[in-house]
């Protein structure tokens, strides 16, 4: 959680899944989580590990910046979201071998393509009860 | 890649009895607002035992497979044939609901303890976009990730960029489905539709148009299974037996290159294995379309078509009733329809028919002796392997 300079707070949407920036310096970073046994990288994070079952996960923060592994574009919004189609969506390939699906931020959707760099952005997604900042995260391709 | 779910005692180790589908039914799939689940399956389940020739105080138990419909749901449809005190089960695997009770049938009659089971799929669903399995205001569904299509699209686009297929192989997919579709009087649409059509028609998730999705559905199918031993008592028709089976739940696999399918490799050697085949010998094969290109990537997986080759073999024809490998010569999931926890067994329907040499104008030539069935859901895959 953050303060910004108007006074509000900013909150995450999904607090176990993205830490937002304690301050202006630093950046956001989703939160995943690594076998210590079988070195298997997750997001979101896991108490066991899916690949061996240990449970001897260590909690890392994920690097801002992977590569589309594929992707597509919805045309339709499904009920309860607050998208508004058409936007893509895509499977992130993170160095330390998670994979994100996520939303793409506002880019070319025509001008897409699977190996594309894409880096973490965090958006606000709404206001809650209490006139917070709900913010997200999405993939801004490069 | 370990999977302890492999080992498999049901593999003839034990002393099994061998099991045959004696009777199969259906009720039409389509847009029943005027109709009850109860009136579906009861439909279904008087085809199945009239198929089999068998009266139902001799149904030992049953399972019910279904997804939307409420508790209870299974009594409330088998106990309108009598209420006879049989367990009945329900069965909820997402789209391989009524399968997994033909799988449980089979061990119950394979290990003796009862020679008839009965298992039946019902549906009613509503129409729209079917999304995934995510909990209301959850992270997945305020973002609008959990979009079935969507996944679908995904795993399409890496097939396109890894072997070249291309758009129009996908619809071509589509335009066979409806071919097919319209031989098959249960089928919920039997209009042919032209490779243009599918490909102008309303984009959903690049590259998935309105054509290459399965409907939502209402329908109910059944299947009667006996000891082959007692079979002869009931019916004469040729009998087709479950050679093997294999279910499992999502294998742990990084997403990338083959790894998108490994569950179902892992899944289709076991079931070829235990039936003593080679997928070269599958004669004809249903396969679970969710979406039209699953037509394109899933034989791949299954060992049916070379990979990369999916796209091609489409385009010449080689997945069609007259091809080398026919595949859902009842139209598949996007003609067929869909209603979810009905469509496993209305598979083994079809296969059963195809090995009976029953399935008229959509019949596969040269007597087709050995069929695989492919059923997959959130949460599970089964392969399963009938033979005359």
């Amino acid at each position: 959680m953050s303060q910004s300079g108007s006074g509000k707070r900013q909150v995450s949407l999904i607090a176990d899944m993205l830490e937002l920036p304690s301050s202006p310096s630093e950046k956001a970073h989703l939160i995943g989580s690594r076998c210590r046994i079988c070195k298997e990288a997750f997001f979101p994070k896991r108490h066991y590990c899916a690949s061996c079952t240990s449970a001897e996960m260590e909690e890392i923060p994920l690097s801002q910046k992977g590569k589309i592994h594929t992707y597509t574009i919805s045309r339709a919004t499904p009920p309860g979201s607050i998208m508004k189609a058409p936007y893509g969506i895509a499977q992130i390939q993170l160095p330390e071998g998670a994979m994100v699906i996520a939303v793409l931020a506002d880019c070319d959707l025509e001008a897409l393509s699977i190996g594309k760099e894409a880096e973490l952005v965090v958006e606000k997604v709404k206001e809650d009860e209490g006139g917070n900042d709900v913010m997200s995260f999405k993939f801004k391709p490069l | 890649m370990s999977c302890p779910s492999s080992s498999n005692r049901f593999d003839g180790g034990m002393d099994m009895r061998e099991v045959v589908v004696m009777g199969v039914g259906m009720h039409k799939f389509g847009r029943f607002p005027d109709k009850s689940v109860q009136d579906l399956g009861r439909e279904a389940i008087q085809n199945a035992l009239e198929d089999g020739g068998i009266p139902f105080k001799e149904i030992e138990a049953a399972y019910v497979g279904h997804v939307y419909q409420p508790m209870g749901t299974g009594a409330d449809v088998v106990n309108q044939f009598g209420q006879t005190g049989i367990p009945i089960t329900n069965m909820e695997v997402a789209c391989t609901s009524s399968t997994q009770g033909l799988i449980r049938a089979y061990w119950e009659i394979a290990s003796g303890l009862y020679d008839v089971v009965l298992t039946v799929g019902v549906e009613k669903m509503q129409r729209g976009l079917l999304q995934g399995t995510t909990a209301p205001g959850s992270y997945e569904e305020v973002m609008g990730l959990k979009v079935m299509p969507a996944v679908y699209a995904m795993k399409t686009k890496r097939h396109m960029h890894e072997y070249g297929t291309t758009f129009r192989q996908l619809a071509m997919c589509s335009v066979k489905e409806h071919k097919n579709g319209c031989l098959n009087p249960y089928a919920q649409y039997q209009k042919p539709c032209t490779v243009e059509e599918v490909m102008n028609s309303r984009m959903i998730a690049d590259p998935i148009t309105l054509l290459m999705c399965s409907p939502t559905s209402d329908g109910a199918s059944a299947a009667v299974l006996c000891a082959k031993d007692k079979a002869g008592r009931y019916t004469s028709k040729p009998l087709v037996t479950i050679a093997s089976w294999a279910f499992g739940s999502d294998l742990y696999a990084k997403e990338e290159g083959e790894g998108e399918f490994a569950g179902v490799e892992v899944l289709a050697n076991r079931a070829y294995e235990m039936a003593g085949i080679e997928p070269k010998d599958v004669d004809v094969a249903q396969i679970h379309d969710a979406f039209s290109p699953g037509e394109i990537f899933l034989p791949e997986a299954l060992g049916l078509v070379p990979k990369g080759e999916g796209g091609p073999w489409v385009e010449a024809g080689r997945t069609d009733i007259g091809g080398d490998i026919p595949i859902n010569t009842d139209g598949g999931l996007v003609s067929r329809g869909h209603p979810v926890g009905a469509t496993g067994l209305a598979q083994v329907a079809e296969l059963v028919w195809q090995l009976r040499g029953e399935a008229g104008p959509r019949q596969v030539s040269g007597n087709p002796k050995v069929a695989l069935q492919h059923n997959a859901g959130i949460g599970g895959v089964c392969v399963n392997i009938f033979k005359k």
